[in-house]
């Protein structure tokens, strides 16, 4: 009896320990690595990370050779579809030199930097997270290699997520298959743009800024760079699964297959541009300053507000302050 | 008493390490097992709901520490729910059962990781859909009743090394 009424005392004062830290953590923004339970996540990253380092050498190829082992039964079908698909880009691919040497003549009349032109440094994936509800991975890269928070993080296959902590010498990425995660995207095959976010363990969810638009099972989603984003354009993210239905809603859900295998990532990419906080009306941190597009002359010169044209879509001007 | 601290979080802080490196290979349908909550539960079964109490607590709080998404102190709020459900039915098992420790293995991972996304998704900034939710509930339980042999004989053969100081009861 003793012994019982003790324990509810200690559940008690546990339960409200975990109450207050959970505040804590909300109150101080600790998910974005501040306050003391920022610091002490961060801390702990710094003090298991080179042991992390050691084991993801060992249990790689532990953990490759049981993948292997499981793939055998579904090579042959992984075969048929292969040739299959080889086939069909054997005949795209007659076309393709042509229009890659068009692009890059048009790429350079307009200035534009192209995907393959991003300055990045590889990293190893030495955590592949600790939660079913937490789709993240750990890198062995830091503010020492020039990693900073929201760099955007791809492999071969695609786009894999974004840099959410670094530390000195490791880095934390929110995988592109987490609900928080989005970015802004688009159908490579007719430029529908629209923002697309994880949805946890199920495809992502793409939904396009025209509910109408024509899109087809099989079509490439790939990252845009519309409302200034940090994401370079142009980076794979994965083929539409379920177009899903135009008819009569306000937004449409098209479900998206990502390219890139979650579970199995080994060696990534961090693009070590300049990165901007994704800009996502519902993710907007609340203390964001409103920056409208300055286009034309400066208002605070010129105060009448009435030359100044309205097109929403027209690029930002180098006298924007960043948020 | 202090070798059994050490034990305990070499225990914890191993049992850590290895969620972030090797249960991920065992993801089923992108789901997996969660070790830590198996290490507690079979810490509560064989040592009680006090001294199970206090490691479902540091157990928690470590895994807190390394997730991004959710706020620290979760998961330990589950898992002390989850050891006091345990200590509570511990006195009605029989002791040479074989089969009520896997059922609470079983049941007690289904509720912690189906109370943690459900309080994740009431606290978090995003909400789990349901069927992840359910999902990762049942994969977990499933992949607890395999391991939990396994982990069960560990944490045995480790309380019997070091085993609980039974504090002096008042007269």
């Amino acid at each position: 009896m003793y012994q019982r009424r003790r324990a509810r005392v200690l559940l008690a004062v546990l339960v409200l320990v975990a109450l207050v830290l959970v505040t804590v953590d909300f109150r101080t923004d600790g998910k974005d690595g501040q306050g003391p339970l920022g610091w002490a996540r961060g801390a702990l990253s710094s003090v298991l990370g080179p042991v992390q380092e050691g084991l993801a050498t060992i249990v790689r190829p532990i953990g490759n050779a049981v993948e292997t082992f499981s793939d055998v039964f579904e090579l042959r079908a992984e075969n048929e579809r292969l040739r299959a698909r080889l086939q069909a880009l054997e005949a795209r691919r007659v076309s393709y030199d042509d229009v890659a040497r068009q692009n890059d003549e048009l790429r350079a009349l307009l200035d534009l930097q192209s995907a393959g032109d991003m300055e990045s440094v590889a990293a190893r994936v030495i955590d592949l997270g600790s939660s079913n509800f937490d789709w993240t991975i750990t890198l062995d890269v830091g503010s020492n290699d020039g990693v900073e928070r929201d760099m955007v993080v791809i492999n071969g296959d695609g786009l894999v997520g974004r840099v959410i902590q670094v530390t000195n010498s490791h880095a934390r990425v929110l995988l592109a298959i987490d609900p928080n995660f989005g970015a802004p995207g688009r159908v490579a095959r007719n430029a529908e743009a629209g923002p697309i976010t994880g949805a946890g363990g199920k495809p992502l969810v793409f939904a396009p800024f025209d509910p109408e638009a024509d899109i087809e099972a099989g079509d490439e989603i790939v990252t845009s760079q519309y409302s200034n984003s940090s994401f370079p354009s142009g980076i794979p993210i994965g083929t539409v699964e379920e177009p899903g239905s135009p008819g009569g809603l306000l937004t449409r859900q098209v479900t998206v297959r990502p390219f890139v295998d979650f579970s199995r990532l080994d060696v990534v990419l961090v693009v070590l541009e300049n990165p901007d906080r994704p800009i996502f009306p519902d993710r907007l941190p609340p203390d964001l300053p409103f920056n409208p597009p300055l286009i034309g002359p400066d208002p605070t010169d010129t105060p009448s507000v009435s030359e100044t044209p309205s097109d929403p879509f027209a690029q930002p001007s180098e006298a924007q302050e960043q948020p | 008493m202090i070798g059994r601290i050490l034990v305990v979080t070499l225990v914890l802080v191993t049992t850590a390490l290895m969620q972030t490196s090797l249960v991920p290979f065992l993801a089923l349908g992108g789901y997996r097992p969660d070790l830590l909550l198996l290490v507690t539960i079979a810490f509560a079964l064989r040592d009680g709901l006090l001294p199970g109490l206090r490691i479902g607590f540091a157990a928690g709080l470590l895994s807190d520490l390394l997730r991004n998404q959710s706020p620290v102190g979760l998961t330990a709020l589950v898992f002390v729910g989850v050891v006091y459900a345990i200590g509570i039915a511990r006195p009605y098992l029989a002791t040479d059962s074989l089969t009520a420790p896997l059922l609470l293995a079983s049941i007690g991972t289904l509720l912690g990781v189906g109370g943690y996304g459900v309080l994740g998704s009431v606290m978090g900034e995003t909400p789990f859909s349901f069927d992840t939710i359910i999902q990762a509930s049942i994969v977990s339980a499933v992949y607890a009743t395999l391991l939990a042999p396994f982990v069960f004989a560990a944490v045995r053969f480790l309380t019997s090394q070091f085993p609980v100081e039974t504090a002096p009861r008042p007269s």
